[in-house]
């Protein structure tokens, strides 16, 4: 064999590796996911966009369900006869509604996807615009032991990183009494209480200009082509499309309003200021972590050494000098001098 | 000090006292915990009690698990267990796990806090959490040695007052207050000196009536618990460890056992 | 009772939702406020200002742009010199005593009482023998490095090292506390993998002992010494001979770090991706070391420990060893049989039958490589009056000797290249695999970090072969 046939042979073997194992992309781990349980998967997501229908009010039809997950009408048309003989949808004669199994399956559903959503905000590093995605995954294939353990991990929280209740084990789930942004006055404080997460092309707008739950912002101007408003010291411009797709709940004139904040990364060398709080996008773990270190508002802080290219940076805090990054030092708000 | 007037029981403060018994630790009376921010000498305090040889690193979290050993000091075996390294008890990390569920469970005589003497502000909020668990502790004031050389001084009986623990000044390195330090524990395990810790004081209003009123509910179930406040927060965190604990019973256990050591104590008085 | 329980449960759920999300800062923060108050009233003089500005001084120059890395390089530099250098004497000394003195005079005692020629040969020329050239190979050098690494520690440079070259890697996805973990790697994986316990962020963690292995670590120095001058230093004039093949070595090394760097962002971009990230680092004060207390723990808590550790994987080895040099089907040792079967393979990475098999069955060690290389040589291609029989590891004085041996045995200047790649990039010893199934608790990392560097051997092998066969000719 002549070593430049070798050398071709060997990438080819190598590529032909790489697409292998590769993970979430490659051969192994598409053959995996083309394992799932697809028959049990449409059932669940059917269930779940009737929930949808109904909770917003709708009338779902074999229409709308075959559009929602992505087959034809006549697989739709089946799909839901097949529900139908479960007993978990009642057929009406313009639209389709849950029965109350179907209703507990659904908010079963919805329980393990939102739960895990939570999860992966509060436990794991993956990326905002990614939850919606491994969660739509992962509900299909937790027991409810598996679920049970981990809500219990983490904490059994009422609502999902983007506000939504997540329904109780019981299949409760809680009201809610948030208003659209829109529908604030101009100059009214609120905070941000839930973040649609569908349409991907909006919510994925909304992730990049860094809008997240719990912020608390004041709407500056609304128009019919705009709505400004200022959070965190800075102005956001929103077209109303967007804007609709966020819920608020307004917030007692006495709570304190972040505003004018400068954030921790930009204080220099030598300089002082003191913590006025931590962003809501710093979540689980992080936000704990920087929390025990003493980054709570109220705490003085230096900034002590730089590094090179100043990330880290070290700073002086409640006597113990502690070194953070500039991802992080972006994400602290300080008082202003 | 003591109060005890029967001199067999008393305390002879001196260090010839302390017998290090390493790791052999059987027919123990008391069971001390040693809890601390990392890089505290903690581990230092553990191998000077207990004639051990932890490595002791300039490093945060070098202590990883638990560590036992023992010693006896005023003819009182005690079983000295070196806990993980921690900022803070409410952070579920596995070593912050460890340490908790320790102190709750575990149920320690006494659990010595090590804090470092030149870093005391940031050091408390580990000294706090630890007092609204357990009753009984000891601060050890590590590291006076480098405050006095940062020329810092501390008032340790105002320390003492504010927190209702012995608070005793040290530099384990140097073995320095260390007899001050087991002659606070044999009190406080033996009972002449009762604890009245901290508990907080500055929730915003909002949480405070919250935990009150939780509070109250727990008390009402177990009356005798010494650390209901903190339970009540914990459930208010939806903790499911804590959760499991009312279900099987765990809790109602610590109740049961501060309530006989109680009436030990008063038949004690008695006699 | 039990009513009484659920219904307290059920009300803190209620009232959990009252209190809101928020409850876990607020209780932090009143927990700091109270800490406040206490700390103000009990500290009545804050301290003089002087003391703590000297710590500040010494770190802005030993963390300063200019003055930093250099200063870590210097040390560093130091502390390997030092182990190296060091480690000499007593490693001779070590060897001349157990392999030299005692273990003719254990073959003595066995002939004299007349035991059993297996027996004699499993338990004093396998088991026997791999423990003490283990002893004395790993001994010497860990009694030095670890010690002088954990003063550094304990004075709380260390840390200083991580802020400094945290920078870069944050941009390999890792944290800047791998680069101690690496240091320490040099002087030992396994310890090197213990260390990355001081990363208390998951990912991170991980990613530290995964690549750990990348750094070349004290067992495999000899090797690439021995080889590079061999088969580096031989391909140039003689003049350059020392320096081009020391060239090779460091050369092999910093390859090491680029390959522990690239897999670490490989990893944190794609199997790793979602494991949780969180970023802290403290600067303690510095403090003067104790040193004798230091060199009893480290000698006690590192050394004993890991040699320990590897003693109990190198008996069975050197039984193994033994066993396939003197177990024979049809008249052939299972050892030949092995190498005649995997030569191809061996010969198609620019490798041979003998290297596989010796680094198979070496796994406890890479100390006992180049002796286990030399036996099987010497008995597959059946020389006769060198080495001490079939299955006993030897290794040579002199080095024109070994290249002898090696240059009969079909090695040339591209075996000693990819011998000296693939002792890079091989498998970690079973010490090491052991202690990140220790440290990790999963069977998938250990797996990982095991077959990942064997896959990239093979590849850069394989590579590396064929591109000297094209440019060779």
């Amino acid at each position: 064999m002549s070593p430049l046939l070798g050398i071709i042979i060997g990438l080819i073997v190598t590529a032909v590796l790489v697409y292998l194992v590769y993970p979430q992309k490659g051969f192994l781990d598409k053959w995996s996911k083309g394992k799932r349980d697809k028959k049990k998967e449409l059932i669940e997501d059917a269930l779940k966009h009737i929930y949808d229908c109904e909770y917003k009010g709708i009338k779902c039809t074999v229409h709308s369900v075959g559009g929602n997950l992505s087959i034809s009408n006549d697989d739709a048309a089946n799909l839901l006869s097949n529900l139908e003989k479960m007993g978990l949808i009642i057929s009406e004669p313009e639209f389709v509604k849950l029965s109350a199994g179907g209703k507990s399956y659904a908010l079963k559903v919805i329980r393990v996807h939102r739960l895990w959503e939570k999860y992966l905000a509060d436990h794991t590093s993956i990326s905002e615009e990614k939850w919606h995605h491994y969660a739509e995954i992962k509900e299909h294939d937790l027991s409810p032991s598996e679920v049970d353990e981990l809500a219990a991990k983490l904490g059994n929280p009422f609502y999902d990183p983007h506000g939504d209740p997540i329904p109780t084990a019981d299949g409760e789930i809680l009201d809610d009494n948030s208003i659209p942004l829109t529908s604030l006055a101009s100059g009214e404080f609120a905070v941000i209480t839930h973040i649609e997460d569908e349409p991907d092309a909006i919510y994925s707008q909304i992730v990049a200009i860094n809008l997240h739950r719990g912020q608390q912002i004041q709407l500056a101007e609304k128009n019919e082509k705009r709505i400004k408003l200022i959070a965190e010291g800075d102005e956001y411009v929103l077209a109303p499309i967007i804007a609709n797709n966020i819920a608020v709940t307004k917030i007692d004139e006495e709570e304190e309003i972040q505003s004018d904040f400068k954030t921790l990364s930009s204080l220099k060398q030598g300089e002082e200021g003191v913590i006025a709080g931590i962003s809501k996008a710093v979540r689980g773990r992080q936000r704990r972590r920087l929390m025990d270190l003493g980054i709570v508002p109220g705490s003085k802080v230096t900034a002590e050494l730089f590094s090179i290219g100043s990330d880290p940076v070290a700073y002086l805090v409640r006597g113990a000098t502690v070194a953070l990054r500039r991802n992080q030092t972006d994400q602290i708000f300080i008082k202003g001098d | 000090m003591s109060t005890n007037h029967d001199c067999n029981n008393c305390p002879v403060h001196n260090l010839a006292n302390l017998k290090k018994l390493g790791v052999n630790m059987e027919n123990f009376d008391y069971v001390v915990a040693l809890a601390g921010n990392p890089n505290t000498g903690k581990s230092t305090v553990f191998n000077y009690l207990t004639g051990l040889r932890q490595h002791t690193g300039n490093w945060p979290g070098k202590t990883v698990g638990r560590a036992e050993g023992g010693f006896e000091f005023s003819n009182n075996k005690f079983k000295l267990i070196d806990l993980p390294g921690t900022y803070s008890l409410l952070s579920t990390s596995t070593d912050e796990e460890i340490a908790r569920d320790f102190i709750l469970f575990g149920q320690p005589d006494v659990t010595i806090i090590v804090v470092d003497a030149s870093r005391l502000e940031r050091n408390l909020n580990l000294v706090l959490q630890v007092l609204e668990i357990t009753e009984r502790a000891v601060l050890c004031l590590n590291l006076m040695d480098e405050a006095r050389r940062h020329e810092i001084e501390i008032d340790v009986r105002s320390l003492e007052r504010d927190l209702g623990i012995p608070v005793v000044p040290a530099a384990a390195r140097q073995g320095e207050g260390m007899n001050d330090l087991l002659s606070k524990v044999h009190e406080v395990a033996t009972g002449s000196y009762v604890c009245k810790p901290h508990r907080m004081t500055s929730e915003s209003k909002a949480i405070k009536k919250s935990i009150e009123e939780l509070t109250k509910k727990v008390v009402d179930i177990y009356p005798d618990l010494p650390n209901a406040r903190w339970v009540a927060m914990r459930l208010l965190e939806g903790d499911q460890r804590i959760i499991n604990a009312i279900r099987n019973n765990e809790l109602e256990e610590l109740n049961k056992i501060e309530n006989a050591e109680v009436q030990n104590e008063q038949v004690g008085e008695v006699a | 009772m039990e009513n009484k329980k659920e219904a307290l449960i059920a009300e803190s759920n209620v009232m959990r939702l009252k209190v809101g999300e928020n409850f876990h800062d607020h209780l932090i923060e009143s927990i700091y406020e109270d800490a406040e108050k206490i700390a103000s009233r009990a500290i009545v003089k804050k301290g003089k200002t002087s003391t703590f500005n000297l710590e500040r001084n010494i770190d802005k120059i030993v963390t300063s742009r200019w003055f930093g890395l250099p200063l870590m390089f210097l040390i560093l530099a130091v502390v390997f010199w030092l182990t190296i250098e060091g480690a000499n004497v007593p490693s001779g000394m070590l060897a001349s005593l157990f392999l030299d003195t005692i273990h003719p005079w254990l073959k003595g005692l066995a002939a004299s009482i007349g035991m059993v020629w297996w027996l004699d040969g499993l338990l004093i020329d396998g088991a026997y023998l791999a423990m003490a050239w283990v002893i004395s190979v790993m001994l010497p050098p860990m009694a030095i490095f670890f010690p002088m690494f954990t003063l550094l520690e304990d004075l709380g440079y260390l840390p200083r090292v991580a802020f400094n070259m945290d920078n870069l890697f944050k941009r390999a996805g890792a944290h800047g506390k791998q680069a101690l973990t690496m240091s320490m790697g040099f002087g030992c994986n396994a310890a090197g993998v213990i260390a990355a316990r001081i990363i208390d962020s998951p990912r991170e963690r991980l990613i530290a002992i995964i690549t750990n292995n990348f750094a070349l670590c004290n067992g495999r120095w000899p090797t690439q010494i021995i080889i590079a001058s061999i088969f580096i230093g031989s391909a140039v004039p003689a003049h350059l001979a020392g320096l081009v093949s020391a060239g090779a070595v460091v050369f092999i090394a910093v390859l090491g770090i680029l390959f522990s760097l690239a897999v670490s962002w490989g990893l944190s971009k794609t199997v790793l991706k979602g494991e949780a990230s969180t970023f802290s680092l403290e600067l303690p004060p510095y403090r003067p070391p104790r040193i004798l207390q230091t060199l009893y723990t480290s000698l006690i808590d590192r050394t004993i420990f890991v040699l320990w550790r590897a003693i109990v994987f190198a008996i069975p080895a050197g039984l193994v060893i033994w066993l396939v040099g003197n177990v024979t089907i049809n008249d052939i040792s299972l050892a030949e049989h092995f190498i005649n079967f995997s030569n191809p393979l061996g010969l198609l990475l620019g490798l041979n039958g003998v290297i596989l098999l010796a680094y198979i069955i070496a796994i406890p060690a890479n100390e006992i490589v180049i002796p286990t290389i030399l036996m099987l040589t010497v008995m597959s291609v059946g020389m006769t009056g060198v080495g001490e029989g079939a299955g006993v590891m030897f290794e040579l004085d002199s080095i024109s000797d070994t290249a002898n041996i090696l240059q009969s045995g079909g090695w040339t200047l591209l075996t000693g290249m990819n011998l000296m790649l693939f002792s890079l990039l091989h498998n970690p010893c079973s010490t090491t695999i052991y202690t990140i199934y220790k440290e990790t608790g999963s069977w998938k990392w250990t797996i990982v970090s095991t077959i990942l560097p064997v896959i990239l051997g093979v590849i850069v092998c394989y590579f590396t072969a064929q591109v000297y066969l094209l440019v060779t000719g």
